[in-house]
Formats: structure tokens, C-alpha cells, sequence
């Protein structure tokens, strides 16, 4: 048993890191008072984003680490834009911030492709080269027993990036004064405005950082574990949606949460290459995530503390 | 206020079937002044419905394409293709129907999922050409009808898959080595068969030391599953597996990505390519591929050569032909820079064999792994 979580860790962290930034980037979304279910469109425009910058830069830049870098900023870059229309067309228009956020899920597919295709001649890009995964040696960090071979062995740098946004957030949602104001525009935006808060303000706040966040999960996906763009990242937004809600709009609960879906999915793939897991039919292994969280929206519906005014425009 | 809101949906609802006249009114009108256009001349016009995956997937659907891009621009005429919505049956037929009113008169389905539309369409539209690859045309019943206006195009995928699994073997001497396929269909698991045929022949004949274990030979039952070609490969490569044949379509990119990233770091570990000369979409730095060798079949020359036949009236409707070693349809690239010359010249030695019909092949499991 233990071999075998040894062995798919690693793994398991590399797919689990997209999901998690994307459920944050939701977080903050969902904590201003604007729902935001074009997390799926932005990551494809995040993995469009940073594929086409790396590929360009590859005749022209030796360094591979630096076209990295430069591949996932151009990412987060391009997801704030694209997140603008979802911010302009929910916040200042008051349109349906559903169908706005489907909106973003049908363009950003076809938009992709459709540059894809005219910039680089085809709808797949290839990168050569995405981020180097390493044992982490400093401070011996990797000779932990137990923990070590579990948390620090064949990491890629975007992980830990993502861990020190995670835990920035917290401390800017729970910490500090505008994070309270952020959290009271998506609980009462009225009361928060009439204590002197520029709600529209901190709406824009929120869904900016959730297109950066989201374009930054689906560049992850591309310096990591794909190494093509496709024009799809197959339903990890709407995956990290539901990571949101079964985390509670949390912090820490969506990391558990992207955690347990990432572990199961992970699991669920490699399942027929583990002599011990070969037993057990895949297709239950692989709806095991979905039915648990059926299960656990479920129960937790009548708990649920989602934020009140989340999806009601202002 | 009911009353107020039931006449603004009564308005919307008129509003929107004006709108919808208005707009099919306009579509007939193009689509009738389009059909003047067409048609005149001996000319005809090819056509193509993509299977699972984009026109430019690197592999199956490109290479069809390319073939009758290649065929219809020599000959000078027109050519299309539509990618349906959906992979069902209803899908392709939906869009098989499109092109054929269209004036698409030749119309080139790739992939075995397209054996029961074709079986539909080729009754349905008796005056137009259909080319299968991959299948024959049946009801579901696996009751193969080829009709007369129908070809159906197979490929030795066992002489290809052994071609790459003496290369393999032979360029490796000794070691593990990994199968990932996508979803186990014949056209797969004829590729597995005859890796692993390959495999052992070298074994026998060259003195190579290389084992297949059943734990390492996967179906991750799709074709574009990259995180779990991805995940998968990296168990294989942890258990000292050096070289993965991946017959997987995107499930089989994400283990290229597994292998760059390790031969990045100096690992000694290889994909074996398939379809096509992947050696392209291994490369992790300068000059160097983590793509050992592939195991091709010449899909866009048999698109090319059904183009051409139809050109010459000579159109081999009815039959069911295999492109395998003999004609030159099956093969590892001409030129590999990961294989020693010696090598290479073994494998071509090995090559020429199978063609005098010297080493059979057999495309059934018999005592192989799965």
C-alpha cells in the first residue's frame, strides 16, 4: 500500500496543482459576489496563452526555464483580459453571470483553435521543452522520512508557486482589512457599500484574479503534464467548480478538496499499470471522484456557506 | 403582471420564429445559388468527416487529410472536409449527407468508428464513392457488406508494430520494455501483437535480452486522455521500463511529454511512435528526440491512391484491400537518427524478409499478452 501512494504521489500533486489554482481563482470570484463558471474557458485560454508564447520563443531563447516563466506571465496576462468580459458584462451590465460565464466557455474554445490555426498552421501546438521536475535537496528536505519521498521527490516549481499563492490568499481573505471587504461584497455588497466600499471595485478584484488564476492553471497543465495544447483541458474548470463548492468556499477546504480529486483521478488513470489496483474495474475507480461529490453536495446542501449574494448583481 | 409577461414571451417567441424563417429563408437561398456553382464538368469533388480528433491531429486524421490534399491538388480539384459534432453514428452520417449534397461525389471516412454510417451511406447514396480506412462497412453486426460504390482499407498493423519491436530490441540489447494503447480495438492490439512478436524474434534471432511484462502492456481506453498517457508512462519508466510503444493518439502524447521530461534530466527512456514519424514531437532539445523509432502505416498514401483511381475510373469499389509490407504500406521511417546504421540495417534486412514472405506475422493474440 504504501509503495503504491509513494509511487503515485508525485503524480498525483502534478495534476492535483491546476485544479487547486483554478478553485482558488473561483474563490476569490465567488467571495466578491460574482459567480464565475468560465473557469474552464479561461484555463483553455491560459493553456492557449502560455503554449503559443513558448513556441514562439523557442527559435529565438536558448534558456528553457525563462520561456517557461515568460509563457505562464504572458498566461496570466492574457486570463485577466479575457476575464475582463465576464467582469464588464456581470458587473457593470448586470447581465446573467451564467450565461456569461458560458459565453466565456464557448469562445474561448473556438477563439483558441481558430488563432491556433492561423497563427502556428495547426489547432495543436507542441513545446519542446516545459518545466524540469527535481527532488527537492535543499535543507535535505527530500531525505524526510515518510514525508520526503511523498511531498518533495520529482516536483515542478509551478507547484510551489501555486502552494505560496495558496497560502498568501489566505492570509488576504482572512487577514487582512480587504479581504474582509472583498468577503462582505460577496455576503451583502448593500452593507458593505454603505460602509464606504467600492463594491464595483472589488467585483472587478475578484474576477480579474480569478482569470489570472485560472489562465495560470491551464498554462501549468501545459508546462507540465500535457506538452501539447488541444483546445481543451477536458472539463478540469468545471472539475475545479466543483472543488469549490465541496471545499466550502475555503481556502484550505478547496485544497482538500482539489487534493481528493486529483489523488482519486490520479489513481483512476494509472489503476491498470498497478499490479494491486488491477483488480478493482477502472470505471468504478473512475467515477469514484464524481459520485463522491453527488454524494457530498448532497449532504452538505443544507450546510452549504456559499456566499449569499454570489451570482446577484449589485 | 402575469398577463404582461405572457404577451412579452408571446412577442419574443413570434419574434424569434420571424428571425428563424428569415435566416432559413436566407440559408436555402445560398445553399440552392452554391449548388448552380457545382456540379458542372467530369470533375469531381472529395470529401472528408474527421473522426475522434482534429484535421491536424498529427496522426490519423491528418495524414487521410494530407493524402487527398496531396491527390486533389495535382488533379486540381476541389476538396473538403467537416468535422462532425459528436462521434455517433447519426453524427458522421449527418455530415456524410452534407457533403454529399454539397456535390462531394468521393468521401473518405477515417477510423473503424465510421463502419456502420458507411454501411448506411453507401445504399443511401449509390452514385457517390466512399473510402473506409481502418474498417469495413457492416450494420453492427459485424456482417461485412462492401458495396460496390464502397473500399475498405486495412493495414498489416502487426508487420509495423514488429518492424518497430526488432527496431527497438535491437537498438536496446537488453532491458523492459511497455505497451500503452488507447481504446483496445483490432487496428491497437494488431499493433501490440506484433511489437511483441518483434520483439522476441530479435530475441531469438539478434541475441537481444529485452522482456514484456503483463503489468507493463495497457489499454487506458480512450485517445485523448493526455494526464493518464502522462501518469501511466511515469509508472512504467519508475519500474525501469526503457523503451513504451504508444498506440494512443493524445494518451500516447502525454507519454512523449513523460519521456522528454525524464531524458531532460538524462534518463536513458524512449516512446516508440506510432501511425507516423513522431520523431518531430519528441524532441526536448536541440537535436535530440525522445522518439526511438515508429511504427507507421501509410494512410496518406492509401487516401492518395483512392483520389488517384477515381481520377482514372479505376476505383477498386467492392473490394477490401490491405496495405501491409508487400506493397509498402506498413514500415518504420526512412530515416531514424536514434537507430545505429547497423541497425537499421538489420531492421531493413528483416524488412525485406517479410515481404519475400520469409517471417510471417500473425495479427491474432495467440499466446501473447493480451
Amino acid at each position: 500500500m504504501w509503495e503504491i501512494i509513494r509511487q503515485i504521489f508525485p503524480y498525483a500533486i502534478a495534476f492535483t496543482i491546476p485544479l487547486l489554482i483554478t478553485a482558488l481563482g473561483g474563490l476569490f470570484s465567488e467571495r466578491s459576489g460574482v459567480v464565475n463558471i468560465g473557469l474552464e474557458g479561461l484555463m483553455v485560454v491560459g493553456f492557449f496563452a502560455a503554449a503559443l508564447t513558448i513556441y514562439k520563443l523557442e527559435p529565438v531563447m536558448s534558456n528553457a526555464v525563462l520561456r517557461v516563466i515568460l509563457g505562464l506571465l504572458a498566461a496570466v496576462i492574457a486570463g485577466v483580459i479575457f476575464s475582463l468580459l465576464h467582469a464588464v458584462a456581470s458587473i457593470h451590465m448586470k447581465a446573467n453571470q451564467v450565461i456569461s460565464g458560458t459565453a466565456i466557455n464557448m469562445m474561448a474554445g473556438a477563439v483558441t483553435v481558430y488563432l491556433a490555426r492561423n497563427i502556428t498552421g495547426s489547432g495543436n501546438i507542441h513545446i519542446e521543452a516545459g518545466v524540469p521536475r527535481k527532488d527537492v535537496s535543499f535543507l535535505g528536505l527530500v531525505k524526510i522520512p515518510v514525508l520526503g519521498p511523498l511531498f518533495f521527490r520529482q516536483t515542478y516549481f509551478t507547484t510551489w508557486i501555486v502552494i505560496a499563492i495558496l497560502l498568501a490568499s489566505w492570509f488576504i481573505l482572512y487577514k487582512t482589512s480587504f479581504g474582509l471587504r472583498l468577503r462582505a461584497c460577496g455576503e451583502h455588497p448593500h452593507a458593505a457599500e454603505s460602509a464606504g466600499i467600492n463594491v464595483y471595485r472589488m467585483r472587478y478584484f475578484g474576477v480579474l484574479v480569478s482569470g489570472a488564476f485560472a489562465a495560470l492553471g491551464g498554462a501549468i497543465i501545459m508546462v507540465t503534464y500535457s506538452g501539447e495544447f488541444s483546445g481543451t483541458v477536458s472539463g478540469l474548470g468545471f472539475l475545479a467548480l466543483a472543488a469549490l463548492i465541496f471545499g466550502q468556499w475555503k481556502p484550505l477546504g478547496v485544497l482538500g478538496a482539489s487534493f481528493f480529486f486529483g489523488f482519486a483521478s490520479t489513481i483512476a488513470n494509472v489503476s491498470q499499470a498497478v499490479p494491486a489496483l488491477m483488480a478493482i474495474p477502472p470505471i468504478l475507480l473512475k467515477t469514484f471522484p464524481y459520485i463522491v461529490t453527488l454524494v457530498a453536495l448532497v449532504l452538505f446542501s443544507k450546510s452549504s456557506q456559499a456566499p449569499k449574494a454570489s451570482g446577484i448583481p449589485f | 403582471m402575469p398577463n404582461q409577461y405572457k404577451e412579452q414571451e408571446d412577442y419574443i417567441v413570434k419574434k424569434g420564429r420571424k428571425t428563424m424563417f428569415m435566416l432559413l429563408a436566407a440559408l436555402m437561398t445560398a445553399f440552392l445559388l452554391a449548388g448552380c456553382t457545382a456540379g458542372g464538368g467530369a470533375k469531381f469533388k472529395v470529401g472528408m468527416v474527421t473522426d475522434a480528433g482534429t484535421i491536424d491531429d498529427k496522426s490519423f486524421n491528418q495524414g487521410t487529410w494530407e493524402g487527398v490534399v496531396r491527390a486533389t491538388e495535382e488533379l486540381g480539384i476541389e476538396n473538403n472536409y467537416i468535422k462532425p459534432a459528436g462521434t455517433t453514428e447519426a453524427d458522421y452520417l449527418k455530415e456524410i449527407g452534407n457533403l454529399y449534397d454539397a456535390g462531394y461525389k468521393l468521401i473518405v471516412a477515417p477510423g473503424f468508428k465510421f463502419e456502420t454510417a458507411i454501411f448506411h451511406a453507401q445504399s443511401k447514396y449509390e452514385d457517390a464513392k466512399f473510402v473506409i480506412i481502418d474498417g469495413s462497412p457492416h450494420a453492427g453486426d459485424y456482417n461485412v457488406v462492401v458495396g460496390k460504390n464502397t473500399v475498405s482499407i486495412f493495414f498489416a498493423e502487426e508487420q509495423s508494430g514488429f518492424l518497430a519491436g526488432v527496431a527497438t530490441a535491437l537498438q536496446l540489447k537488453e532491458g523492459d520494455l511497455g505497451f500503452i494503447g488507447g481504446m483496445k480495438v483490432p487496428a491497437v492490439q494488431k499493433f501490440n501483437w506484433g511489437f511483441q512478436q518483434g520483439v522476441a524474434y530479435a530475441n531469438n534471432n539478434f541475441g537481444t535480452n529485452m522482456t514484456i511484462k503483463a503489468e507493463n502492456v495497457i489499454y487506458e481506453g480512450s485517445f485523448d486522455n493526455v494526464a493518464a498517457g502522462q501518469q501511466l508512462a511515469a509508472q512504467m519508466y519508475d519500474r525501469g521500463v526503457k523503451a513504451i510503444f504508444a498506440a494512443a493518439g493524445g494518451v500516447g502524447i502525454g507519454a512523449i511529454t513523460e519521456a522528454k521530461v525524464r531524458a531532460s534530466a538524462g534518463e536513458e527512456v524512449w516512446v516508440v511512435g506510432v501511425d507516423v514519424d513522431q520523431y518531430a514531437e519528441g524532441i526536448y532539445t536541440e537535436g535530440k528526440s525522445a522518439i526511438l523509432t515508429s511504427a507507421m502505416k501509410g494512410i496518406e498514401q492509401a487516401a492518395y491512391d483512392m483520389v488517384i483511381a477515381e481520377k482514372d475510373g479505376k476505383f477498386p469499389g467492392g473490394q477490401i484491400l490491405t496495405f501491409n509490407a508487400k506493397n509498402n504500406g506498413v514500415g518504420i521511417p526512412r530515416e531514424n537518427p536514434n537507430l545505429s546504421d547497423e541497425v537499421e540495417e538489420k531492421v531493413a534486412q528483416v524488412f525485406k524478409d517479410m515481404q519475400d514472405g520469409k517471417i510471417a506475422v500473425s495479427d491474432e493474440q495467440g499466446s501473447l499478452i493480451e
